[in-house]
């Protein structure tokens, strides 16, 4: 499957579990590496099958606590436990990885790992993001960026 | 009606959003058990009588597989229902875990219509809204 394939599924895989289970748009693309600039959250998981690989997602802390309001039906202004935010986002990536991982794969199970919180800027993939996402409507610091690792392209 | 239910899940954020989500949906007399994996879960079960249990599939110590699978081999818990909330909507993994013994499959991420549909379904008749 050729790259671009994977990311337009990978934006699709984003904005259904976003508008479904964190009641927020992808309002376009947002610029690349953005959610990098300020505080951040960031949350990493590996997935195994056909395909294999990774998905690394970081958010900007704005984003990420508007996200976990909607996700936890808390109010925006009650602030949350940092553990908390940090759980919420990495069920953000745990979703949005299956989410694509169903897409393209019918009859193979994938397993996915346990979602871990990155805290080591040295540790995100040294490549550009495959989609920066914005997920605030005319807020330019609630993006989203989008890291997808293969292994293996499924056929 | 009053029912209980039981909510597997090793996140627990996810386990307070399936909560909330149930509330919120308008089902009325819902009471909640959660369980971060299946070993957690099984000892609930033997300890506490729930009306449906809810469980994801990836989880450490015991997955929702291997639940699925003790629940059926034991005479006394095989007959309470078991829905299946998973990331994993592959088709292969759904007819899987149906063809175990779980009685429904829920796929994340899912509107709370969907969760509460199930649920409905799962309950029987005596659950009508």
């Amino acid at each position: 499957m050729p790259d671009n394939e994977w990311d337009e599924i990978l934006v699709a895989a984003a904005e259904e579990v976003l508008e479904t289970m964190f009641f927020t748009g992808v309002y376009g693309p947002a610029e690349a590496g953005a959610s990098l600039a300020g505080q951040h959250i960031t949350a990493r998981l590996t997935f195994e099958g056909t395909p294999s690989g990774t998905l690394t997602l970081s958010i900007s802390e704005p984003a990420g606590r508007t996200l976990a309001a909607n996700f936890l039906a808390s109010e925006e202004d009650e602030p949350l436990p940092a553990a908390q935010l940090g759980s919420v986002v990495c069920e953000l990536a745990n979703m949005i990885c299956g989410s694509l991982l169903s897409r393209v794969t019918s009859e193979d199970h994938f397993r996915l790992s346990s979602p871990e919180p990155l805290a080591d800027d040295a540790a995100y993939p040294p490549s550009q993001p495959n989609q920066s996402l914005l997920v605030g409507e005319g807020l330019g610091d609630r993006t989203i960026d989008l890291w997808l690792t293969l292994e293996h392209h499924a056929t | 009606m009053a029912f209980r239910v039981l909510i597997v899940d090793d996140s627990p954020v996810m386990r307070t959003f399936i909560r909330r989500t149930i509330v919120l949906s308008g089902m009325e007399g819902a009471e909640f058990l959660e369980a971060s994996d299946g070993r957690e879960a099984l000892n609930l079960l033997r300890e506490q009588w729930v009306d449906v249990v809810l469980t994801d599939i990836n989880m450490p110590s015991m997955d929702g597989e291997q639940l699925v699978r003790c629940l059926e081999a034991d005479d006394l818990l095989k007959s309470v229902p078991v829905v299946i909330v998973s990331t994993d909507s592959t088709e292969s993994r759904m007819r899987q875990m149906l063809a175990l013994g779980a009685r429904g499959y829920v796929k994340k991420p899912f509107l709370p219509e969907t969760l509460r549909g199930e649920l409905e379904r799962v309950l029987g008749g005596a659950y009508a809204g």
